[in-house]
């Protein structure tokens, strides 16, 4: 099969899928408010596999609430009496369940019906954001950002004066709880007052306490994400978050807007970093510099055994940008990087083939490539390639632990991907 | 899609015990706004289907449906071929599908399965926004499957109709309906049956095959555990058909006994009793004198095994008390896997079980036992006044545990190894041996230096 960057498929069908739907990425969005109660619009059992995705991949109870559209209520309602009805009987079902706000997001089944999900709002008293998210456009990275995008539409206040030094950081769907935590650390340390919208590092990140599963555990406030545009920077990271960060500067104008593609290797930290320092005209701190040596050190230390390895990689398209960028950085060569969806910053990507797929198309560069770098899914079928190596890496990770405290991003990320690599590619190529 | 008075039939099943004190029409379960949970009507057809390892199983539908709920379950299966069990095939529909219809990627996607996988049969399973829109699968399928010479078989089971159950129940219709009956097996004998409703999760099937061949029980077709589609066409050849804990087929066997005059009894393989049980309700139904005498022996000699291997954990175990909070069936099979290891169950929760498993609870823990309605609030004071020393429910609960300094077991959590059996008593003994030997629930919660004052 030729595989080549383009919106067209090549063939009818997904066999192996690592597309995920945009349903999914509006919950896991809506996960990272505090408080909030994601309610997904649609059949049971949209909400029922995205919970027991998500708890796998986290380890983790995940709150999300559903509206049971029956067949019935698809063709009879309009989807006000399936929406009012789920909150209530929920409510009265959890008699003291407070949630800070309602996360409604579609899905294809309410999106095919056409279900006005906006003027419902209307009759609901608490904060209440709605999300388009049909699962038959886009993916789960594109439901994250379409999510982010709303909530600052919908709750954001307008202002027309900004706090110094405050700042709003909108991380891309792959990011894990440990590395939207490490990024928000490093603008504080930048003398930032640093929001993540969404917020998994205070969520999702394995912290137990009782009662959870309700709502969702920990993120970002309703009040906070209410005040973000009297914010004086937004750092969007990753293509898909950039719209997010337009979205926020029409509430205010004089926020100004910072893009990065990714936060992985060297080059991207130098701009990253070059960039706080501009504008706060301050020098890191030590152990900022300490983890730039750490991770050259890293990459002329792993620099030969991949420079000399062929390398597969799957993801959602901006993780897949970032892993490319670092592997290549060093000298790996990247057969095939295959993307979920499509999204114009794959043009951006050095690889030999870049294209949109599933696993049978990945498969076909497995024999060729020391190590593939893939969701849970491509463990099994690289059981019959004894010669290529694993590292799991995007959703979903179902058997691994410790998910949300694995961090590649920034210097210090970068330099333990790098090793981590490294030691399980010396484990394949060495017995040759 | 599937007409209204279908579901209404289904939902009445009468030999259901869900149905009895429901009025007519209102049958199992149309859900409430917000409140159902569990899986759909299409997860429960797959469920029931997926196993069959020689057929691929392809669903016609947006992302989510198969996206996150391929590769989740470990049904295991002996196939040499291919297994599909583990593969996720969808034709993932866009939006000029969701207007313009699906039956065309659906067909090209059949196509595209049999020149590049050549399966012996495909699923084709409608979801939601293709049952909405009206695509006209049966079609698709019925040329697909004239095109190919396969059976490629429609599967009426979109989400919105349901719950997992009903879904469950469709895809036993659509069994019947398409594959039963439809070839003839190569030889029969008076001991064939059908198992219905084991779908091999860990092997279960594994740890009371064995016995069934030593007793002489051969297992004509299987829905669909370990199972082959070439099997169950065959299936309408038995003398019998065993339901394996699983309620949701009922309406099948009761149709096939309709249809063939198949008998049918259902069992369940979780602990010593149950499975001798099972064995000897099989047995006596197929009525053989020799059979019955046969079984007789090897179940003796099993329990004789068993007995010599559980003696060291009966040791370990006794005078240990476990409470159990979990739903449906397990609320019961467990207790009794835990009882014929020698540990005393004081409680195990009924709050989502119909009421055959409440009977069964009562009867496995006999007056004395608590049978909990809140187990959530409940199992705490529980604990406390019966000194209970391990608690086997659901992640939720592990709070309560650490709370308590007593031991956890996680059951709702994917399982690794089978406690199905004589022999899966084994694995679980090994299992609550560990547990109660790890002290991480005690350490865990203890105070913070900045906690202790
Ligand atoms: S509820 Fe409908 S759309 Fe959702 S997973 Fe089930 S079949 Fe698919």
């Amino acid at each position: 099969m030729e595989f080549s960057l383009t919106h067209k498929e090549h063939k009818p069908l997904q066999i192996n899928p690592i597309k995920h739907s945009q349903p999914m990425g509006a919950t896991l969005a809506f996960l990272g408010i505090k408080g909030c109660m994601p309610l997904m619009h649609g059949a049971q059992g949209c909400a029922s596999f995205t919970k027991v995705f998500f708890t796998r991949h986290f380890n983790e109870p995940i709150a999300v609430h559903n509206t049971s559209v029956s067949d019935l209520t698809a063709v009879l309602d309009g989807g006000d009496y399936s929406i009012l009805m789920a909150i209530e009987n929920i409510q009265n079902k959890e008699k003291n369940l407070t949630p800070s706000m309602i996360g409604l997001h579609t899905t294809g089944l309410t999106e095919t019906k056409g279900d006005d999900v906006r003027s419902v709002g209307t009759h609901i008293e608490i904060p209440y954001v709605f999300v388009n998210t049909p699962d038959y456009e886009g993916g789960m990275e594109s439901g994250w950002s379409l999510t982010v995008t709303a909530m600052i539409e919908q709750l954001t206040q307008a202002v027309t004066y900004i706090q110094p030094n405050t700042l709003v950081l909108l991380p891309h769907v792959s990011m894990q709880p440990i590395e939207v935590e490490k990024i928000k650390a490093l603008c504080e340390d930048f003398g930032f007052e640093t929001y993540a919208l969404p917020d998994l590092s205070t969520s999702l990140d394995g912290y137990w306490e009782a009662g959870q599963g309700k709502l969702s555990n920990g993120g970002i406030r309703v009040d906070e994400i209410r005040d973000l545009a009297t914010s004086s920077f937004v750092i969007s990271i990753g293509a898909s978050m950039k719209k997010s960060a337009l979205a926020l500067q029409k509430k205010n104008p004089l926020i100004e807007h910072i893009h990065f593609d990714h936060l992985m290797g060297l080059d991207a930290n130098d701009n990253f970093v070059g960039k706080l320092m501009e504008i706060r005209h301050i020098a890191p701190n030590a152990h900022l510099k300490r983890w730039r040596a750490r991770l050259q050190d890293a990459m002329l230390d792993s620099h030969f055994l991949i420079g000399s390895s062929h390398f597969v990689i799957t993801g959602e398209p901006d993780m897949l940008t970032g892993m490319c960028a670092l592997i290549r950085s060093v000298g790996g060569t990247v057969d095939a990087a295959v993307s979920t969806t499509f999204s114009e910053v794959l043009h951006t990507i050095d690889a030999q083939k870049v294209f949109v797929g599933d696993l049978e198309d990945a498969r076909e560069f497995f024999d060729g490539a020391n190590m593939v770098i893939s969701n849970f899914h491509s463990e099994r079928i690289l059981h019959s390639y004894p010669n290529t190596a694993l590292v799991i890496r995007g959703f979903p990770n179902y058997e691994e632990l410790g998910n949300q405290l694995k961090n590649d991003q920034l210097y210090e990320g970068s330099a333990y991907f790098l090793f981590e690599i490294a030691n399980v590619l010396r484990k394949v190529k060495h017995e040759h | 899609m599937v007409s209204r008075a279908k579901i209404k039939e289904l939902m009445n099943e009468s030999a259901c015990s869900h149905s009895k004190e429901k009025k007519p029409g209102e049958g199992c379960d149309k859900p409430k706004p917000g409140l159902a949970t569990g899986g759909c009507a299409f997860d429960g057809a797959q469920i029931s289907l997926f196993p069959y390892a020689d057929a691929v199983h392809l669903v016609h539908g947006p992302q989510t449906c198969l996206g996150a709920s391929w590769e989740t379950r470990e049904t295991k299966t002996s196939y040499l071929g291919r297994d599909h069990t583990q593969m996720g095939f969808t034709t993932g529909i866009t939006t000029n599908d969701v207007i313009f219809g699906g039956d065309k990627r659906l067909s090209n996607s059949i196509d595209y399965v049999m020149e590049h996988y050549k399966p012996e049969a495909i699923f084709v399973y409608s979801t939601c926004v293709t049952a909405l829109v009206g695509d006209d699968i049966d079609m698709t399928c019925k040329l697909g499957s004239q095109k190919h010479k396969i059976p490629v078989v429609p599967v009426h089971a979109a989400g919105f109709v349901g719950s997992k159950n009903l879904g469950s129940r469709l895809a036993g219709e659509a069994v019947l309906e398409h594959l039963i009956g439809t070839k003839e097996p190569e030889y029969t004998t008076p001991y064939d049956i059908n198992l219905i409703g084991d779908y091999n999760v860990t092997g279960d099937m594994w740890q009371y095959l064995p016995l069934f061949e030593k007793i002489g029980l051969r297992v004509l077709s299987s829905m669909s555990g370990d199972g082959r589609v070439g099997d169950i066409r065959t299936a309408h050849r038995a003398k019998l058909n065993v339901i394996v804990c699983a309620k949701s087929l009922i309406t099948l066997t009761r149709k096939m006994e309709e249809q063939y005059g198949i008998p049918w009894i259902s069992v369940s393989f979780y602990g010593k009793r149950d499975t001798s049980f099972a064995i000897r309700e099989i047995v006596n139904a197929l009525g053989d004198l020799e059979l019955i005498t046969r079984a007789e022996l090897v179940i003796a000699q099993a329990e004789e095994e068993l007995e010599t291997a559980l003696t060291p954990y009966r040791q370990l175990f006794a005078g240990k008390k476990a409470v159990l909070n979990t739903g449906g069936n397990k609320a019961w099979s467990i207790a009794s896997s835990l009882q014929d290891l020698g540990i005393e169950v004081v409680a195990t929760s009924i709050a989502k079980s119909t009421q055959d498993d409440i009977d069964k609870a009562r009867e496995y823990l006999g007056k004395d036992g608590v049978l909990m309605t809140k187990p959530a609030s409940e199992q705490g004071k529980i604990i406390d006044s019966t000194g209970a020393h391990i608690l086997l429910a659901g992640g939720r609960s592990l709070y309560t545990a650490i709370k308590k300094k007593i031991s956890f077991i996680d059951v709702n959590q994917e399982k690794k190894t089978s406690y199905g059996g004589y022999s899966g008593l084994l694995n679980l003994a090994e299992d609550l041996k560990y547990a109660f030997r790890n002290p991480v629930f005690a350490n865990v919660g203890k105070p913070a230096p900045w906690e202790v004052n």
